[in-house]
C-alpha cells in the first residue's frame, strides 16, 4: 500500500493571481478545476476527509503564506461547491459548513472494506468499528483513522447490499461481514 | 576644326563602345564561372550530404550546421516535401511531422493558456509525446525550423523572442497585436504588471492600457491578482505563459 506520499504544490500555488477569483468565465473555470484537483490530493495525500470551512483558511492550503495571498471564504464556497457538483463533498450539515471531502466515493470506500474484510478472512467474524479504523491490522490501509462518521456511510452502503450487518453492543459498534 | 572634332568624338565613342564589350564580356565570364563555382559547391554540398545522411539526421548540432550551410548559397532543404534533399535526407518529412506534433501540442493546451507556450515547455510536451526513443537527437533549434514552416500555411504561428533568449511560442489564430506584444515583452521580468507601470514603461495613456490589459484578461492571456498589499486598488495582471517561462517548469 502506498502511504503518505510525499506531497508536492503544483505550480499554481505560487501562482500568485491563483488565489483571487478570475472574472474571465473560460479562466475561471480552469482555476477552479485546478483547485479542485488540488484539495483532492491534498486530502488524500494528507489522509483528511472533512473540511470546514470557517477554518479552511487556515490552512497552509488556502493560504500561501510566503506569498501572502489566500483564498476568500466566498471563494473557497465556490470551489466547494463545485466539488459537490462532481460529487467529491457532501455536506454534513444544511448551512454548508462542514463537509465530506470524498477523494474515494462511498461507494469505493464500500468496496475497499469489504475487499480487506474477505482478504483477511474476517467474513462471518464480528469485529468493531473501533479495530476497523485504528487498529493493528488496517494500520496500512487508506481507511485506517478515517472519520468514523464517513466509515459508517460506507457500511450502511454495504448493509443494503447485504454484504455486512452493522451490529450496536452495549455503547459499541460492531461489524459482521458476509 | 569642325570636321576633326567629329571625329575625335567618334573615335571617343568607339573606344567606350569597345570597353564596354570588353567590360560584359568580363563580367560574363566572372558570372560563369561563379555559377560554375556554385553549382561546384551545390555538387559538393549533395555529395556531402549524402556521404553524412545519418549524422544529419541524428544529431542536432550537426543538422543546424549544415542548414546555415544551405541557407548560405540558398538552398532551402525544407522548402517542399519533394525533390532531392527531401528524397535524399527524409528531412522534409520529419519537420512536417514535428510541424503536425506542435500544432497539435499548441491547439491542445491553448485553452490553458491562451496561446502562448514557452518554447521549453513545448519542446518537453513534444519529447513526451514522441518518446524517448524518438526524440533522442531532437532540439530546440528543430522545433523553431518546424513553426517556420507552419507560418507559410498562414499567421497562426509566430515566435516571440524575449530577454535572455528566453522564447515564447504563439498559436492562437490572428496575431497578438502590436499593443499586445509590447505588453508582454513589458511585463517579462515579473511575468506581471500594474496599469500604472505599463503606462510609465510605454508612455500609454491610461484609457489605452486599460483597455489592451482588460482584453488581455478577456482573451486568457492575464489573470487578475487584487492582493498586491500596499495599496489594493493596483491590480496585478500576471501572464502564466511569462511566469511558467520563468519559473522553467510545466
Amino acid at each position: 500500500m502506498a502511504s503518505k506520499e510525499r506531497f508536492e504544490m503544483p505550480w499554481q500555488y505560487n501562482f500568485p493571481p491563483f488565489f483571487t477569483l478570475q472574472p474571465n468565465l473560460d479562466t475561471r473555470k480552469l482555476q477552479l478545476e485546478a483547485w479542485s484537483a488540488l484539495i483532492l490530493k491534498y486530502f488524500r495525500s494528507h489522509r483528511l476527509h472533512i473540511i470546514d470551512v470557517n477554518e479552511a483558511q487556515s490552512s497552509p492550503l488556502f493560504h500561501n503564506v510566503s506569498l501572502n495571498r489566500k483564498l476568500s471564504t466566498e471563494t473557497i464556497q465556490l470551489i466547494l461547491e463545485e466539488l459537490r457538483r462532481t460529487g467529491h463533498l457532501e455536506w454534513m450539515d444544511k448551512q454548508k459548513r462542514r463537509g465530506w471531502i470524498l477523494w474515494r466515493s462511498v461507494d469505493d470506500w464500500a468496496k475497499l472494506l469489504y475487499r480487506w474484510a474477505i482478504d483477511n478472512g474476517m467474513s462471518n467474524t464480528v469485529c468493531t468499528l473501533y479495530d476497523l479504523l485504528h487498529g493493528h491490522d488496517t494500520a496500512d490501509e487508506e481507511f485506517h483513522n478515517m472519520d468514523q462518521d464517513l466509515m459508517q456511510r460506507a457500511l450502511k452502503a454495504l448493509e443494503l447490499q447485504k454484504k455486512a450487518e452493522v451490529i450496536s453492543m452495549d455503547g459499541n459498534i460492531g461489524v459482521k461481514f458476509f | 576644326m569642325r570636321k576633326a572634332g567629329i571625329g575625335a568624338i567618334d573615335k571617343k565613342r568607339l573606344m567606350e563602345a569597345r570597353l564596354k564589350d570588353h567590360g560584359e564580356e568580363i563580367a560574363a565570364e566572372q558570372l560563369k564561372q561563379l555559377s560554375t563555382s556554385l553549382e561546384t559547391f551545390r555538387v559538393k554540398l549533395q555529395e556531402f550530404a549524402m556521404k553524412h545522411k545519418n549524422e544529419i539526421r541524428k544529431d542536432p548540432e550537426f543538422r543546424r550546421q549544415f542548414q546555415e550551410m544551405c541557407a548560405s548559397i540558398g538552398v532551402d532543404p525544407l522548402a517542399s516535401s519533394k525533390g532531392f534533399w527531401s528524397d535524399m535526407l527524409g528531412i522534409g518529412d520529419f519537420y512536417y511531422e514535428l510541424g503536425v506534433q506542435i500544432v497539435e501540442i499548441c491547439m491542445a493546451n491553448n485553452h490553458k493558456n491562451g496561446g502562448i507556450m514557452p518554447l521549453e515547455e513545448l519542446f518537453h510536451r513534444l519529447v513526451k509525446s514522441k518518446g524517448s526513443t524518438a526524440s533522442q537527437g531532437l532540439a530546440t533549434d528543430d522545433v523553431l525550423r518546424a513553426i517556420e514552416k507552419l507560418k507559410i500555411l498562414g499567421n497562426g504561428f509566430s515566435i516571440i523572442q524575449l530577454d535572455r533568449g528566453r522564447i515564447l511560442i504563439q498559436s492562437v489564430p490572428g496575431e497578438l497585436s502590436l499593443d499586445q506584444n509590447q505588453v508582454i515583452k513589458a511585463a517579462q521580468q515579473n511575468a506581471s504588471i500594474t496599469l500604472l507601470e505599463l503606462k510609465v514603461k510605454l508612455g500609454w495613456q491610461e484609457d489605452r492600457s486599460r483597455k489592451i490589459l482588460n482584453d488581455m484578461v478577456a482573451g486568457g492571456l492575464a489573470w487578475i491578482d487584487t492582493q498586491t498589499g500596499a495599496s489594493n486598488s493596483d491590480i496585478l495582471y500576471w501572464f502564466p505563459s511569462l511566469f511558467n517561462a520563468n519559473i522553467n517548469t510545466l
